[in-house]
């Protein structure tokens, strides 16, 4: 008689959330969840995985990638000869066909997001007009469980709420927009940056306290009141900012700034590589690190947390919210630009760009990402990203891991790029090595906890039964690019790098309770100045697959 | 020779990427008819639509048949020969970077799409994008040789990068559009707006009634370039027909396009040279 059970019996387990570094365990799976153990000892299990020898981990969470939507989309349609030069992904018995490049298509980026032993992932910048369509992606994009931020650092209605003093209005609008899109928190890119560069030409905001005319709002007035109504409607995750001055020289000082302006609310800063520069005004020759003084400040306030945004070296496909940044990246690297203005929400730059190890500041910017690995004291709010596909691919998790493990094949790594990176940033003199217990942390325990999924990020009873299992390798960019298998709710879904069972995955959201007087006003709001009416843009929770509401705390 | 006679009637797009006198110079031929090629999605053994026969080993193919439906033959290939005995399909020679293919008949679009180096002679008519770059690439052919005895279509040359391109008939619009250096020659008739948007280069209208040039050209001067008589010369020693007036013409050089670099130049015949700037 069936007993429901599924056992992975005997691996070397990690389990940061309950302090398990590398013991021998038994891990009891039923109807997708982990359980205890069986007590009677006669329960025999309808499977089991002999992980004796073998490494278990929660499966992987990336809480910052850009996977879906509009911008997405873009890029993979104006990427016609990346994708043509790029392993092809063939159909199978049980797999569809797809492709790749630097932004894969729907069914590859789940097939190679499960392949590596990640089982959920977060897209980070989603304008809420387009949520309707992501919803629809995320349905094609199978094995993992997906989520996404909602950009709302350039929405008019939220600065002219601000504008107006109203912080319960802004409150409700927040509460009902994520609602409405069925989204999980508040994003924010380059605050009132985009608005500017949307009104002016070339224009932005260089700085925290400058004025966003028509609204007459500032970026910290921004990140002050979003982060502050995320607080009172106790979302799971923090407001997730891009900070101003992306990719500029001296920028550290806004990101120092920043930091300071969220006081003791939570605050997530993403990328943080690409915001982390000393140096004058757009002077790349005096471009340097500031790693050190932000990860110091990052360290001494426990309400913030970080995403790295590693940089990889080799071609990629920058995407962006950040409109401005978009022009900038396409002047610099003289290649092909798209442009959007998304209505009353955001904007959106793409530019093809290339990372090459023989310039400097390509060499600083992979330097730097590296720096906050290695300098943090507590890994449990520093996240492995590439902020795929912008620094590099999410595929490149495996070397990065390799990066930080092993410090003689970092230092081997430090000698084939510009010789300058040794007097502009303390990687050379740093010497640590991670664990795989710290791995562990940096790569679904922490992400986890930050995103404030209870059911992800380890492997105690209740948690999903997200596994990934390891084969133990010396090299370690080979034992994570390729785990043994992989367990998605309950289901093998990757064995020895076959997709055996391609789930179509859930999707994580927030429903916040707010006050529903702010439909009729955002009703009007639609009527006045959207392009599609109000009653057609909310997400019915019959329009989405499977999906999973996050409650609030 | 190997011999490769297509004896397949399919509406369906037969493609044989990978099937160039490198890959099966060595394979025997019970190997080769096994080689799988695609049949829309479908990978189907070549025996299925090819009768195969002959000697691989010298590194030539002679390709027979109605092979219009069937593309990318030669595609890739990096040496030897390949003849292609009747009308070719798409992407011939594709990313070629040596050796030598032969349509002796008519080839449709996409003929030397980037190719790197080597030679193409189509001995009919061609279609659109001779040598040019595919859709989103940042450069088009970067070396070798095409010619057309016949005339094409539109986009000839699109980004090229370096190499030369000859068309001995017509051609359509945007001849040279993008280019970023090597030289296209065109001795028939050329369609609207030649060599929109070059950097650098040349674009020769070698033929009759050129069509207005863009604004952003400037003509320069009147000569007899050195270079384009050792181009001629060079194209009558790979067997193309060049014709007689065009050794000894004087030639009007327009110097653009300005919206962008404006290093290229567009040759033309100045007897017909008052008629283009009319």
């Amino acid at each position: 008689m069936s007993s429901g059970f599924f056992k992975v019996a005997g691996g070397t387990v990690y389990d940061p959330v309950h302090g398990i570094n590398g013991e021998r365990r038994d891990i009891w799976i039923r109807d997708g969840k982990i359980v205890d153990a069986p007590p009677a000892p006669d329960v025999r299990p309808d499977k089991t995985i002999d992980a004796s020898g073998l490494v278990v981990m929660p499966g992987g969470v990336d809480m910052h990638c850009h996977i879906a939507g509009p911008k997405v989309n873009s890029a993979r349609k104006m990427r016609p000869e990346d994708k043509r030069k790029a392993e092809k992904v063939v159909r199978t018995a049980g797999t569809r066909s797809g492709t790749m490049g630097s932004v894969p298509s729907t069914f590859a980026t789940g097939y190679k997001y499960a392949g590596m032993g990640y089982t959920t992932a977060f897209d980070a910048a989603i304008p809420p007009l387009a949520a309707r369509h992501v919803h629809e992606e995320f349905e094609d994009t199978p094995c993992i469980d997906k989520g996404f931020f909602v950009l709302m650092g350039n929405n008019h209605f939220v600065m002219q709420s601000i504008q107006r003093k109203e912080p319960e209005r802004l409150r409700s609008f927040i509460a009902w927009l994520l609602g409405a899109a069925k989204g999980y928190t508040p994003k924010i890119v380059n605050p009132g940056g985009v608005e500017v560069w949307k009104q002016l030409p070339s224009g932005n905001v260089h700085g925290l306290d400058e004025n966003v005319e028509h609204f007459g709002v500032t970026a910290r007035q921004i990140i002050e009141q979003v982060a502050r109504a995320v607080e009172e409607l106790r979302l799971p995750h923090s407001v997730h900012l891009h900070c101003n001055n992306l990719g500029m020289p001296g920028n550290w000082r806004t990101t120092l700034e920043t930091m300071k302006t969220f006081g003791d609310s939570r605050g997530h800063l993403s990328h943080i590589q690409f915001h982390s520069y000393g140096g004058g005004d757009a002077d790349e020759t005096t471009f340097n690190s500031k790693a050190k003084e932000l990860v110091e400040y990052v360290d001494a306030h426990p309400n913030l947390t970080v995403d790295v945004g590693q940089v990889l070296f080799g071609e990629t496909t920058t995407m962006t919210a950040d409109g401005p940044l978009g022009y900038y990246l396409s002047n610099a690297f003289k290649s092909k630009w798209f442009s959007s203005d998304t209505e009353m929400e955001s904007g959106c730059g793409i530019a093809p760009i290339e990372y090459k190890n023989t310039s400097l500041v390509h060499s600083l910017q992979w330097a730097i990402g590296l720096e906050w690995y290695l300098l943090a004291k507590d890994p449990w709010r520093v996240v492995m990203s590439t902020d795929h596909p912008n620094g590099g691919s999410f595929l490149a998790y495996p070397q990065i891991i390799q990066l930080l493990m092993d410090r003689t094949y970092r230092h081997d790594m430090l000698k084939q790029v510009h010789p300058a990176v040794l007097e502009r940033s303390t990687l050379g003199d740093l010497t640590r090595e991670y664990s795989l217990y710290e791995i562990c942390i940096i790569t679904r325990s922490g992400p986890a906890r930050i995103l404030g999924l209870p059911n992800k990020g380890h492997l105690g009873p209740g948690a999903d039964a997200d596994i990934t299992i390891y084969t133990p390798n010396d090299d370690k960019t080979k034992m994570f690019e390729m785990p043994r298998a992989v367990i998605k709710s309950g289901v093998l879904i990757v064995d020895q790098g076959e997709i055996r069972e391609p789930l179509t995955g859930k999707l994580l959201y927030v429903a916040p309770e707010y006050d529903r007087g702010i439909e009729s006003d955002v009703a009007d709001w639609f009527e006045k100045y959207y392009s599609i009416r109000f009653r057609n843009y909310t997400v019915p929770l019959d329009y989405l697959h499977d999906a999973e509401e996050v409650r609030t705390a | 020779m190997l011999t490769l006679r297509y004896k397949a009637e399919t509406p369906i797009p037969v493609e044989v990427e990978g099937l160039t006198p490198s890959a099966v110079r060595t394979m025997p031929l019970a190997e080769i008819e096994r080689f799988e090629i695609f049949h829309g999605n479908r990978k189907r053994p070549l025996a299925e639509f090819f009768d195969v026969s002959g000697d691989p080993s010298d590194a030539r193919l002679e390709f027979e048949g109605s092979l219009s439906g069937v593309h990318w033959i030669g595609a890739q290939m990096s040496e030897g020969e390949v003849h292609i005995r009747g009308d070719a399909g798409r992407h011939v020679g594709s990313e070629m970077t040596g050796g030598t293919i032969h349509v002796h008949g008519n080839a449709s679009d996409w003929v030397g799409g980037e190719m790197h180096g080597g030679l193409i002679h189509v001995h009919g008519h061609a279609g659109h994008l001779v040598g040019s770059a595919y859709r989103g690439s940042r450069l088009g052919m970067t070396g070798g040789t095409i010619l057309v005895d016949g005339s094409v279509g539109n986009e000839v040359g699109l980004t090229l990068r370096r190499g030369l391109v000859a068309i001995g008939g017509n051609c359509g619009d945007f001849v040279g559009a993008n280019m970023i250096a090597g030289t296209v020659l065109v001795f028939g008739e050329s369609g609207n707006r030649p060599a929109a948007g070059m950097r650098r280069g040349t674009v020769g209208l070698l033929g009759g009634h050129p069509p207005a040039l863009l604004v952003t050209f400037r003509k320069t001067c009147v000569c007899k370039p050195p270079v384009l008589r050792l181009a001629l010369a060079h194209l009558q020693s790979l067997n193309f027909l060049v014709p007689d007036d065009c050794w000894d013409a004087d030639y009007g050089v327009y110097n653009g396009d300005r919206v962008t670099v404006g290093r290229g130049e567009i040759l033309v015949r100045e007897s017909q040279a008052a008629r283009a700037s009319a």
